[in-house]
């Protein structure tokens, strides 16, 4: 079986300084334009280090500081931060708001964890950590004081609409992809019809509708608090969106899979959740991520329709006396929350696009 | 074993395993199947021939429904396959099938591809569906792949993996739909060396293949099929040395050529 006598032969290794040499200064002309492009790239940060950093402001008690500094003024943050991450959020009680952040978040990780994947585990975990949400945020229980969602926030709103529409909107994608490409073309027709509806009308025109329009048209019992309808409206928006995604990966699956499914006596949800999905993600989980990122972003459009999220708060916390300024810092800051989330969403993506390789060469 | 049969309706004089009768299918107005009369006794060995598109691989995939039939009638193991849910699961309960693209699940180990319906349709426990798996992983001879996924797998042993996935459910009739025509030469004998063993314990299979050594080895009867009807019908002696029709003379000319 095994030749003894077969040498392998390694290919030639190139050095690091070697390849660098390689494709950054091979002639003349890329050294030239190599030195350029690195120079202008370290002038850029160091502007940036310096205006941010080096001669920065920090406390909120220097900020007739701020006029003579040359960098930023982080007085605006230390001074604001607070309405910036919970809004109208009655202050004494901030640290219900956070904890529920905290939670949250918790949850948000912990279901990103394989550990958690089966329908009795993720169900579980989203019941306790929007119940935890809920009670630490509205309170009513446990003596806690009763806030309604009117006065939320902040931070903490901005991932409410998150986890919330991710939470409605994905089991709702996944029915309405699976119903597209059902057999009996009534069904395919309206789920096809459905979907298309949603996917073609602006975001914003669905939470104006669901805001506004709808307590005109529903029965008092059936309307809610405003936030759910918005909510709703936009986990529907959010489904339509999905579900195309998912669909393009179920149709990637080739038919034999099915097949192979249904020769083994598998029923319709068996080979559905063991077969087509677990592939389906696979195959367009890119697209799928995109459009949680897309969602994360998109929640500041719901200021249009009355609520503080994160955005909102933050041109609050710029907009009243001295601090009027000092919007840039305001948004830099805002714009590096989002970051965070949205890079450690696209991190994560790119971790299950590894993991889910295995096997497939 | 079936020694006489009629070749003329195609009717054996067995215990029929799987008896088609007047069975006609069409792809939109293309007439796949033209009044298809075939029965397969209980422990009989068929393989099915024909040039690509005479409708061969239609035929047994309307034995386990994964193609409807328009007219006739199909009966396996005594229960008539119609529109009925609970017929279709009986008999797919009764029918294994192995694919020319092996169709095994990607994103599983082998050891999973073989459990999977043996927990969730025969409800057996985790223990207990590995075991079983593992004992027909060994009998195709690949048991040391159990924790490897398809894609790292050769042809050839991802073929005998899908031959184990099917053996699990203790099919009584196995179907065969061109098993080794996906795989580079090397590979074939490995699978036919399966195929036989499993002939010889008394299998009831009907395999669609051109491997025409396979069909004069263990078949009992060969079926030549062309343009959606059942050309000729002889034992592989028979066939292959005096076959009647001239189409099956063409075919068997051109496929022997090499």
């Amino acid at each position: 079986m095994t030749n003894t006598k077969t040498t392998y032969q390694l290919p030639p290794q190139i050095s690091f300084s070697q390849r660098l040499k390689n494709s950054l200064f091979a002639t003349p002309f890329d050294f030239v334009l190599t030195l350029i492009c690195a120079a202008l790239f370290a002038l850029l940060i160091y502007w940036f280090i310096d205006w941010a950093f080096l001669s920065s402001i920090w406390r909120a008690e220097d900020e007739p500081l701020c006029k003579e500094a040359s960098g930023a003024c982080w007085s605006v943050i230390d001074a604001r931060h607070r309405i910036i991450f919970f809004g109208l959020f009655p202050f004494e009680e901030h640290w219900r708001s956070t904890l529920a952040c905290a939670v949250m978040i918790a949850t948000i990780v912990a279901s990103c964890v394989p550990w958690f994947w089966t329908a009795i585990r993720l169900s579980a975990l989203w019941l306790i950590g929007f119940s935890i949400f809920y009670i630490l945020m509205h309170g009513g229980l446990f003596g806690l004081s009763v806030i309604t969602p009117e006065r939320w926030g902040g931070l903490a709103l901005t991932i409410f609409i998150f986890a919330a529409v991710s939470i409605i909107g994905m089991p709702l994608s996944i029915l309405l992809a699976l119903g597209r490409r059902s057999k009996l073309p009534v069904i395919a027709k309206l789920f096809g019809l459905f979907i298309d509806f949603f996917r073609s009308l602006p975001l914003l025109t669905i939470l104006f509708t669901a805001a506004v329009i709808t307590p005109f048209v529903l029965p008092g019992w059936l309307q809610g608090d405003k936030l759910y309808r918005v909510i709703f409206g936009f986990a529907l928006f959010f489904a339509a969106y999905q579900a195309e995604n998912i669909r393009a990966g179920l149709q990637a699956i080739p038919p034999g899979q099915d097949e192979a499914g249904l020769t083994l006596g598998l029923k319709y949800w068996h080979r559905v959740a063991r077969i087509q999905l677990p592939q389906a993600f696979r195959n367009s989980l890119p697209a799928i991520v995109n459009q949680f990122v897309i969602t994360f972003k998109e929640t500041s459009i719901v200021t249009i329709v009355g609520f503080f999220e994160i955005l909102a708060s933050g041109s609050a916390a710029f907009g009243t006396g001295k601090w009027t300024v000092h919007y840039i810092e305001v948004y830099v800051f805002i714009g590096a929350i989002y970051f965070i989330f949205v890079f450690s969403l696209s991190r994560y993506g790119a971790y299950l696009e590894r993991k889910l390789r295995v096997g497939h060469g | 074993m079936v020694e006489k049969f009629d070749t003329e309706n195609g009717m054996a004089s067995g215990t029929p395993a799987v008896t088609m009768t007047a069975v006609n299918k069409w792809f939109d107005d293309f007439h796949v199947l033209k009044d298809i009369n075939l029965q397969v006794d209980d422990g009989e060995k068929v393989v099915v021939c024909g040039p690509s598109g005479s409708g061969k691989s239609t035929l047994i995939r309307c034995i386990c429904k994964l193609e409807d039939h328009q007219r006739g009638t199909i009966n396996v193991l005594g229960t008539e396959l119609n529109d009925k849910v609970a017929n279709i699961d009986e008999i797919r309960r009764e029918v294994g099938m192995v694919f020319q693209q092996f169709n095994l699940f990607p994103h599983m180990t082998v050891l999973e591809n073989c459990t999977l319906a043996l927990t969730l349709v025969r409800k057996k426990s985790r223990r207990k569906a590995e075991a079983i798996a593992m004992q027909f992983l060994e009998k195709v001879r690949i048991p040391e792949q159990a924790v490897k996924y398809p894609g790292e797998l050769s042809g050839g042993q991802q073929q005998r993996v899908a031959i184990a996935r099917s053996l699990c459910m203790n099919p009584k009739i196995l179907l065969f739909d061109e098993p080794t025509s996906a795989l580079d030469p090397e590979m074939i004998s490995e699978v036919l060396d399966v195929m036989v063993a499993l002939a010889e314990e008394g299998m009831t299979m009907v395999c669609v293949t051109h491997e025409m050594g396979f069909a004069r080895r263990v078949a009992d009867r060969v079926i030549f099929m062309d343009e959606g009807e059942i050309v000729e019908q002889n034992t592989p002696q028979e066939f292959f040395d005096n076959p009647i029709n001239e189409r099956t003379h063409l075919f068997l000319s051109q496929i022997l050529q090499h």
